[in-house]
């Protein structure tokens, strides 16, 4: 690297104070870039190097990333819309009426909140018809795939709590009809029913347990997941490259399966 | 041409693939584009909500009063933004105040158009009421639309302003005297029968309760024949106009089949209560007198008889102003000679109480020869063509056991008291809270509007529209009657149920007042309280009694009671003689005197008589200048001209020294509402005066005379 004047950010960089920060120091060697990712609490979780040619669109159409931004989006409009919510019978609707008519952009942070919440589920759909047809679940990535697995069940309860807070007719029925399904399992579906609503109809105890789930444990347990997930990655090889033989980590990369050729 | 478009197409799709190429080559492009869509997205919120439906309406107005002479006060007086009326406990926001700006401007009474009118002059005060409690619509919106026409549930379109009242009637359970549409609905209610098959309750957990009082059928068999039960059936208003008993359109089948049930079912009356019948008068009746005793007896007060013209006459009492008190008139006579029986006719006028324990009509103690005048004169009242027609085989088993399932299909024992038939329980749904009921729960017609007060209105005039097999039968209302039916229940909401209940005013009560002992049968049986009130129970055609004790002497009461006339001068209609015997009137006098007392009156504090000469000359100096009491009262009918109140001539013999020193000094606290004045009369005047009107006796004659 050809040597330059020291920009502001560099001097920036040297203080004392941004050294107490930032562990890894200033610097553009390899060594200093690896060291900024690997010794940060949060990208540390990622590979500290990524191959150029996995960072292209073709190469997963960027689908976990889409969701993950589709996920953060959700986190932000949702906290937004918590300041404005009630958990409460027929204070929950009122709230709605509220954002529908008074709160600034009120409409947009719903619509903005429900359309991710759409695209989350359809990219977390997407993203896993691809790692299958790629077989990037075989191992070693097979527990990453079940924790996979886990966060598509996780995305599709978090929506489907999420249906019943506005307390509309849409939500009333469509968990009355989602808890029936819940009762109509032998043996113990009533007592799953009634542990979800929290009596035996969709009522004031419904929204509130729904309300729960959808604004603490399961974003909690999504965000948990997540990060197991991505640290996953990292530790079970990077993003799948597809020459590789199953069980059997590829020393280097190859061309020969470009042309789809798959190896068993 | 083939070719040229292989070209462009192929040129096209060259295209297409290096967009594609510049596009994804580099992770960078498609970020920078979403980046740059999700900030053209940002700037076109804040454009919305500054282009929005309320803030164009908030700059009319302001320029509608920017070239006023008050603008200055009225730009003052106006708040930008969105205005929002607050009210936890009754559960409303309202942001209507956000394009209604001007609702509390009294300066702009000229301006005509919405949303910037004046709100009318109203009881309440809009920043403590706010706009959906009485006209319903969405508050909470800030839209046209969605304020007043949104009708998906729980929301409400607006209540159309001529059922506006049916708001009033969510809080005040009392009839109001600016509500008259609301009161008349509830008093159809109670009184056309629906509250026989409806169940109504009320937010006090009390009920509405009928007022009419359906004929039993019991012993049907002794009062009427088969035909005219068969042609009634099929056409109520065939035989008497005013019929409140809804037509059922039945068929000629069903009618001559539950006639047939109904005459075999009927039980005889039990001989030994039956009242003695009549010989046969030998001479011609006597329309005249017939008409003078039907007149004297006030059988016109209760009872209808349609006149050659086809109005209604009498059966008016007590409709106003106060209908909701008044009692239940009696049947319309205008062709009860094709219906009775003449034998029934003459046991029910010696004695009602024998066929129909619960009737209204008053027992008179009518001499044999009166009870011919009487009966003979309301036998007179025929149609020929009424039954003409009516020609019925005898019944068969089969028909009478027909009958029967018809009868209970039909519900007739909701009304009406059948032997062997029990009454129906919730025989129709109830309408507690139908002022509410989502649209999603109702079947409209094709073609009929699609809202709550359209579908009750409709639902009223003509119930079987709704579809066959619909219980619901056809009632003769007017249109009037209909929209004052509609408010009445458009008034049962949700709301009302939900208010707090110190916000309720509940309805008066009914008065179940009933006088004791053997007085008290006496009193029923005469049916008082059909045109005099004791203590809040009854009709206000006549004095209210309820002090009537202190008020009178018994002497005089007794007299009265023996030849009753009339008071005033200006009215001739009196109370009828009911030939009471001399035991049944002094129960009556001694009850009253006795009862009927008011606490602070004491009626033996002042003589009745032996007044100081003088006394008297000096009330009488009061009576005809100071106070001018002869413009309105007569003690010498030679001289005095007043003919307004009720002539004094013998009010010394009448009434109590004590009631009448009380009267003078306070007349509304004795009788609210009377319209003599209060003079703020001093002790010395009131005790003059006293003694002049306590001079004031019947010089004899006149009790000699009768």
């Amino acid at each position: 690297m050809p040597r330059r004047t020291d920009t502001y950010y560099e001097k920036l960089q040297r203080t004392r104070i941004w050294r107490s920060i930032f562990r890894s120091g200033a610097g553009y060697s390899t060594l200093h870039r690896a060291l900024a990712i690997q010794q940060n609490i949060f990208l540390h979780l990622f590979s500290t190097k990524v191959r150029r040619r996995m960072l292209t669109f073709r190469a997963t159409w960027y689908l976990g990333a889409l969701t993950l931004g589709t996920f953060f989006i959700l986190v932000v409009t949702g906290v937004l819309l918590m300041l404005y919510y009630h958990p409460s019978v027929p204070q929950a609707y009122a709230d709605m009426k509220d954002l529908k008519f008074v709160v600034s952009s009120g409409m947009f942070l719903r619509n903005l909140h429900r359309w991710s919440a759409h695209t989350m589920v359809f990219l977390v759909f997407a993203h896993m018809f691809k790692v299958f047809y790629r077989g990037a679940y075989r191992p070693p990535r097979q527990f990453n795939w079940v924790i996979g697995v886990v966060l598509l069940l996780t995305t599709l309860l978090l929506s489907y709590t999420g249906y019943l807070l506005p307390w509309d007719q849409l939500a009333f029925w469509a968990i009355t009809v989602g808890s029936n399904i819940a009762s109509a399992v032998p043996v113990f579906g009533d007592k799953v029913s009634f542990l979800m609503l929290g009596g035996h109809q969709v009522n004031a105890n419904a929204l509130l347990r729904f309300y729960v789930l959808h604004c603490v444990i399961l974003p909690l347990a999504a965000a948990l997941l997540i990060a197991v997930h991505m640290w996953r990655i990292r530790k079970d090889g990077g993003l799948y490259v597809r020459q590789s033989q199953p069980g059997v980590e590829s020393p280097r990369e190859s061309h020969a399966d470009e042309a789809g050729v798959v190896k068993v | 041409m083939g070719i040229a478009m292989e070209w462009i197409s192929a040129s096209m799709k060259a295209k297409l693939i290096s967009f594609w190429r510049a596009l994804f080559r580099d992770p960078i492009i498609p970020f920078g584009l979403v980046s740059l869509v999700l900030l053209v997205t940002l700037a076109i919120i804040p454009a919305k909500d500054h282009f929005s439906e309320w803030r164009r309406y908030q700059r009319q107005y302001l320029r509608l009063i920017h070239d006023r002479g008050d603008s200055v006060t009225l730009e003052r007086h106006f708040q930008g933004g969105i205005r929002q009326i607050w009210l936890p406990e009754l559960a409303v926001a309202d942001r209507c105040q956000t394009c209604h700006t001007a609702l509390g401007e009294a300066s702009l009474g000229d301006v005509s158009t919405q949303p910037f009118r004046t709100h009318s002059v109203i009881p309440h005060r809009l920043d403590e009421f706010g706009c959906v409690i009485c006209h319903r619509g969405q508050g909470a919106a800030t839209t046209v639309a969605e304020a007043h026409h949104s009708t998906l549930a729980p929301e409400e379109p607006l209540l159309p302003a001529r059922y506006l009242e049916a708001s009033c009637g969510q809080c005040h359970h009392v009839a109001l005297p600016g509500t008259p549409n609301l009161n008349e609905g509830r008093d159809l209610l109670a009184r056309r029968g629906c509250l026989r098959c409806h169940a109504v309750r009320l937010p006090d957990g009390s009920r509405m309760t009928p007022t009419d009082n359906p004929q039993p059928i019991t012993h049907i068999a002794a009062k009427t024949t088969r035909e005219w039960i068969y042609a009634w059936l099929q056409t109520p208003s065939g035989y008497a106009a005013s019929s409140t008993m809804p037509d059922y359109q039945m068929s000629e089948e069903d009618a001559r089949d539950i006639s047939a049930f109904l005459i075999a079912n009927s039980e005889p009356l039990s001989g030994s209560s039956l009242p003695t019948p009549l010989a046969p008068s030998k001479s011609a009746p006597d329309t005249a007198a017939g008409a003078t005793l039907y007149r004297e007896s006030s059988c016109a007060s209760c009872h209808a008889i349609g006149n050659a013209a086809n109005n209604m006459v009498g059966g008016d009492l007590g409709q106003e102003p106060a209908p909701e008190l008044a009692p239940e008139p009696g049947p319309e006579l205008t062709r009860i000679g094709s219906k009775v029986k003449p034998e029934w006719l003459q046991s029910w006028l010696q004695d009602p109480r024998t066929y129909n324990s619960h009737t209204l009509m008053p027992r008179y103690r009518w001499t044999p020869q009166q009870l011919r005048i009487v009966s003979a004169y309301v036998e007179s009242r025929t149609d020929p063509e009424l039954l003409a027609h009516v020609h019925l085989q005898p019944a068969t088993a089969q028909q009478i056991a027909n009958g029967k399932a018809l009868v209970i299909e039909y519900g007739c024992a909701v009304c009406h008291e059948i032997r062997g038939i029990p009454k129906p329980e919730a025989y129709a749904p109830e309408l507690s809270r139908v002022g509410s009921k989502p649209l999603a729960q109702l079947v409209f017609i094709t073609g009929m509007e699609r809202t709550l007060p359209a579908y009750l209105n409709g639902k009223i005039r003509h119930p079987q529209a709704f579809g066959p097999g619909l219980r619901m039968p056809q009632y003769t209302f007017t249109s009037e009657q209909a929209d004052a039916l509609t408010t009445a229940l458009l008034s049962l909401t949700d709301r009302s149920f939900a208010l707090p209940s110190r916000l309720q005013i509940p309805a008066q009560a009914v008065a179940t007042y009933q006088p004791a002992g053997q007085a008290g049968k006496l009193m029923a049986e005469l049916n008082c309280f059909a045109c005099h009130r004791i203590n809040g129970r009854g009709g206000d055609t006549a004095p209210d009694l309820t002090w009537e004790g202190s008020a009178v002497q018994r002497a005089w009461l007794d007299a009265f009671l023996k030849n009753p006339y009339t008071l005033r001068p200006a009215m001739i209609r009196h109370m009828p003689k009911f030939n009471l015997s001399d035991s049944e009137r002094a129960e009556l006098t001694g009850y009253f005197v006795t009862v009927y007392q008011k606490p602070d009156i004491d009626r033996d504090s002042m003589p009745l008589s032996g007044y100081s000469p003088a006394l008297v000359e000096q009330g009488r100096q009061l009576f005809y200048s100071k106070y001018s009491c002869q413009s309105c009262h007569m003690v010498n009918t030679q001289k005095d001209k007043g003919s307004i109140g009720p002539a004094l001539t013998n009010v010394g013999s009448r009434l109590n020294a004590a009631w009448i020193d009380h009267w003078l000094k306070n007349p509304q606290a004795l009788r609210p509402g009377t319209i003599e004045p209060n003079q703020n009369m001093s002790d010395g005047d009131a005790s003059a005066l006293t003694a002049f009107l306590m001079a004031q006796k019947s010089s004899g004659a006149r009790e000699a005379k009768r």
